[in-house]
């Protein structure tokens, strides 16, 4: 028989050790006994897994392999000491492996007491659901005044004791041989048939069908369509088939769709038990693992692409499209990273295509307002433009003088408005803006990213010319389809089919350096295996660190707060991995101060595409007192500022022909939502104003005041630039919303061609960077629908440039 | 009246932060509660030495200059977590400024018990000689499906768990101003503010 000894202390000298190697050597010839040490245990903390650390995962493993455990405590104020308690809320959090494991107490103590109170205590943890021991009952070893128990040889010295513990002792053994026959797994039984359950997504409710057969999870079919497409799709693929694999519900949630992946396992556990099994008996049946794996498995390629987002799989395209490898490494199990989650168009001044359309009222004061700008205001790189656009502009003014005149747009519009929408000054007083040659590479070349998308695949509506929040100008191309993933899955389906390969979950640990040249990356694939990938450049394309709050705190010199537990519209990978893989071979930062809050992200979640997200002219944002609070046109800081003025939590408010400009929903989900209390709907505005706990009177005024503005085309109160939509016929809709994290504008110190640059502003050999990863271009802000813009055009430039540079090929 | 209010967790998102954070409002009139965070105080090691880092000190100094003190605890294996039991450790460990202090203990959980069993071994671990807290009797005030606890505005939005509270809380200050006529009497005379489990029976065999 095999225990495990647990020495419930970390301290430094202890008794309860010396029992427990006492025991091992008086009891060698009944029993191996491992005794494992507390001491590097790091404290608990359910905000920071570390259950894959290697000293719980230690625990974790020997615990599983033995026969039982024997814990020998301390007591340290009546109770078990914070080190044990810390070791065992480890053992209950991600894994549980004392579930069913024999266990003995014993404890040693100075006074004569002996740590009777805290046995009591460890039997109750113990005995925890999270932890699920199966203690031995009775035969409580209690060493009473240690320091005068054992001898110089550390035997104990009293015959006596020495005998109630062989006979306590004894007894484990004899109660571990019974605790497992009560462990034998249950046979299990199912009354054949398809069963109709639901699994909870992460919008809601998932229709599924699960066929048994007598003895077997036979197949699970899985309706989601109502699921955000990209991000929950492997979970749908992998649950399913790991529990009809392993015929056990012992499953690992996908990381990204943790929601979903429990939906799943939960629903087929609904249909378990219509079946007339128990679920739990498949709860404890072991996960599949995989097979043994190499020690490092090394691969060879031309250049590496870091993150498969919409900037990754843009670079890997381009190096197909010359015929070079390509290997994209990506550490989650999904593709797409934030461009799924985009609201979909992309800027890009087209002003043929543009001019087909009318102007919408409150433009032309936008654009007599620029040219209105003190030019000495202006940055010294940036005036000629702003001297040429302000030609443009009073062009365009004087010639639509007398009508409404049609959508005005150029490169030099885009331009300067992404370099005004930039421009910030920092708690401090420093003041930022877009970099000039990285601002004029992305304006001059985002329309040839339009193109390029096209070329690969990408169809776009020509029919509409969209905003996106924030973005100041309409000049969004819009793909057909659905969203950030209409990119995504056109760009994956030319990458793998021109022969790019695509590893997911493999999660890159360093750059490979050479002298000084970067010459490929290590990385850890899925069940941990080590990679040694060998190329020619790394393109790093892994985001930003929007969803790392404690690196966002760290560098924050524009938000007077950034709470701890800050919701974030990106995926949970963004964690600022390249940043972190670039300085480590010297790269340098640009900006790294400034964040961008999203105003209208779902309170719960963080989430975009929740509620109803209607352009921004239809917008009618009211706070906690139903009034409103802000124009509804203005920057993301503006808006995201007023928000935390007026305590952060707001709504949006629509009408049914609002409703139906929203670009995110359809009817289903609407229905959904509001079933769910997440979207609020009613007939009348003083119902949906009881709803949302505001005084409906000052609700009906407030849509009263603002229809008025719309009427007469100026808004009195906020000035809001451009509207479209009254609220006026029922049903009315409100969307909670609060500011969320959403993009980081510092990163890497890159130039034109995205190569990766030192302090010294040499770039590193064999390094490129695009996308979020990089800083520089949006400054203090970045204009809506600006970021597909910079992933599209920097990833393509990138490629451009690894090519030319280390491949010898030229367009 | 000044108290101190203990976060017993480390987690990021605790609902018996947001309990306390709630008193502190709801009780400004009536108390100063200052609320401590044990997050970051080092994990307990039993040192050779018995001096307090300087994050337990300041804890200790927040403690001994207050009223009184309120324990939010949650519940995790049915004890209190190893981060509380390891900032109690050390006070226990080194200045030992629970002596005759005043303590109320509360606890949120998600689940329905409301820390019921945490509580227990609270009130037990309070009481042990190296801590000797005065733990008011009687009251416990368990909030049970903390997450579905609070509005938007983090008030409690159970109107009969909020009497509850005021209730509690006014029996606790109460209680305070009771304690703090009788201790100067009391014969909990310390010889030492340090202490060890050795010295436990040091001085009795």
């Amino acid at each position: 028989m095999k225990f495990i000894g647990i020495v419930g202390t970390n301290a430094r000298k202890s008794y309860n050790r010396q029992l427990l190697t006492y025991m091992q050597t008086h009891f060698q010839d009944q029993a191996e006994i491992e005794i494992l040490e507390l001491t590097d245990v790091p404290m608990f903390n359910e905000s920071q897994d570390q259950t894959d650390s290697p000293v719980i995962q230690n625990f974790i493993q020997k615990i599983t392999a033995a026969d039982g455990v024997i814990v020998a405590t301390p007591e340290h104020n009546h109770s078990l000491p914070s080190a044990l308690k810390s070791l065992l809320e480890w053992l209950s959090f991600k894994a549980h492996p004392l579930d069913g494991k024999p266990v003995m107490i014993v404890g040693a103590s100075y006074s004569v007491q002996g740590s009777s109170r805290v046995q009591l205590h460890l039997r109750q943890v113990l005995d925890a659901p999270g932890v699920g021991a199966n203690v031995m009952p009775g035969s409580e070893f209690l060493l009473g005044r240690a320091h005068t128990a054992f001898d110089e040889q550390g035997n104990l010295k009293s015959s006596g004791t020495v005998d109630f513990l062989t006979s306590c002792f004894k007894k484990f053994m004899k109660f571990t041989k019974v605790v497992e026959a009560m462990n034998v797994p249950d046979e299990i039984n199912y009354q054949p048939g398809t069963y109709d359950v639901t699994a909870t997504g992460h919008n809601g409710e998932l229709p599924m069908q699960v066929t048994l057969s007598k003895d077997r999870i036979e197949n699970i079919q899985i309706d989601a369509s109502t699921e955000t497409e990209g991000i929950a799709d492997v979970a749908f693929e992998r649950i399913p088939k790991q529990i009809v694999d392993g015929q056990t519900l012992d499953v690992d949630a996908v990381s990204g769709a943790s929601i979903t992946s429990h939906g799943v396992i939960d629903g087929v556990a609904e249909a378990v038990k219509q079946a007339g099994a128990d679920p739990d008996i498949l709860k404890k049946r072991p996960k599949q693992t995989a097979a043994a794996k190499p020690a490092i498995k090394d691969l060879d390629t031309d250049v590496v692409v870091v993150g498969a987002g919409g900037a990754g799989l843009t670079a890997a395209a381009k190096i197909l499209q010359s015929g070079k490898r390509v290997l994209v490494l990506e550490k989650f199990p999904a593709v797409g990273g934030n461009t799924v989650r985009a609201g979909g168009p992309m800027n890009a001044a087209d002003p043929d295509w543009q001019r087909q359309f009318d102007a919408i009222l409150g433009e032309k004061h936008t654009l007599k307002e620029i040219t209105e700008i003190d030019e000495a205001t202006i940055d010294p790189e940036y005036r000629p433009d702003f001297r040429a656009l302000k030609d443009q502009i009073n062009d365009y003014l004087q010639e639509n003088t007398d009508q409404r005149g049609y959508l005005f747009d150029s490169k030099l519009l885009h331009r300067i408005q992404t370099y005004l929408g930039g421009k910030r000054r920092d708690l401090q007083g420093h003041k930022i803006y877009g970099q000039y040659d990285l601002v004029k590479e992305l304006t001059d070349h985002a329309l040839e990213s339009v193109q390029w998308l096209e070329k690969i695949g990408v169809e776009f509506d020509k029919t509409q010319v969209t905003m996106p929040v924030g973005a100041i100008w309409r000049r969004g191309h819009k793909p057909m389809g659905d969203l950030g993933f209409a990119y995504i899955k056109t760009l994956k389906q030319y990458v793998t089919s021109h022969g790019g390969t695509i590893m997911t979950e493999t999660d890159v640990t360093q750059l490979t350096t050479e002298n000084g040249r970067v010459v490929g990356v290590q990385a850890q694939g899925v069940d941990h295996q080590e990679l040694a990938v060998h190329a020619q450049a790394v393109i790093l394309a892994s985001g930003g660190f929007a969803a790392n709050t404690k690196m966002l705190k760290q560098y924050n010199t524009y938000w007077t707060n950034i709470d701890d537990d800050i919701k974030t519209t990106n995926s949970p990978a963004m964690t600022g991995d390249g940043i972190r893989l670039a300085t480590a071979v010297g790269a340098d930062l640009v900006g790294m101060g400034f964040s961008q809050m999203m105003p209208v992200s779902d309170p719960d979640t963080g989430e975009l595409f929740s509620g109803l997200q209607v352009p921004p002219q239809n917008y009618v944002m009211i706070n906690q007192q139903g009034k409103r609070f802000v124009n509804e046109y203005g920057s993301r800081d503006q808006l995201t500022q007023a928000a935390i003025d007026n305590g952060s939590l707001f709504y949006l408010l629509a009408d049914d022909e609002i409703k139906k400009t929203a670009y995110n929903t359809t009817q289903a989900k609407i229905d959904q939502q509001v079933e769910a209390g997440t979207l609020f709907r009613a007939d009348t505005l003083e119902d949906l104003a009881r709803q949302i706990k505001v005084d409906p009177d000052t609700l009906v005024k407030t849509v009263h005041d603002y229809n008025s503005y719309v009427d007469a085309g100026d808004d009195p109160e906020f000035h809001k630039n451009a509207f479209d939509l009254k609220v006026k016929v029922a049903p009315f809709y409100a969307t909670p919303r609060k500011p969320a994290t959403h993009h980081t504008m510092g990163g890497l110190k890159i130039d034109t061609g995205a190569h990766v640059l030192t302090a010294g502003g040499t770039a590193i050999d064999g390094l490129y960077a695009a996308g979020e990863v990089a800083g520089g271009i949006h400054a203090g802000n970045r204009l809506g629908g600006n970021s597909l813009a910079d992933i599209f055009t920097f990833g393509r430039i990138a490629a451009t440039s690894a090519l030319a540079d280390e491949l010898a090929v030229t367009d | 009246m000044k108290l101190v209010g203990i976060v017993g967790t480390n987690a990021v998102k605790s609902t018996n932060r947001q309990l306390l954070q709630y008193m502190q409002r709801h009780f400004a009139s009536t108390a100063e509660l200052e609320i401590c965070e044990i997050a970051d105080l080092p994990a307990f090691n039993e040192p050779e030495q018995r001096d307090a880092p300087a994050a337990v000190q300041q804890l200790a100094d927040q403690i001994e200059h207050a009223d009184g003190v309120i324990f939010a605890t949650p519940e995790y294996d049915h004890s209190i977590p190893a981060v509380l039991k390891s900032a109690i450790e050390w006070l226990s460990y080194t200045t030992r400024p629970l002596i005759n202090k005043p303590v109320m203990v509360v606890g949120a959980s998600y689940g329905s018990l409301g820390t019921s069993r945490a509580q227990a071994h609270l009130r037990q671990i309070l009481e042990a000689p190296e801590l000797k807290a005065l733990v008011m009797p009687n009251v416990e005030y368990m909030l049970g499906h903390s997450l579905q606890a609070f509005d938007e505005q983090g008030d409690l939005v159970d109107q009969a768990k909020a009497q509850e509270l005021d209730k509690d809380f006014q029996a606790f200050t109460e209680f305070v101003t009771l304690m703090q006529k009788i201790t100067p009497q009391n014969k909990f005379f310390e010889e030492t503010r340090q202490f060890s489990w050795s010295q436990l029976t040091a001085g009795k065999e």
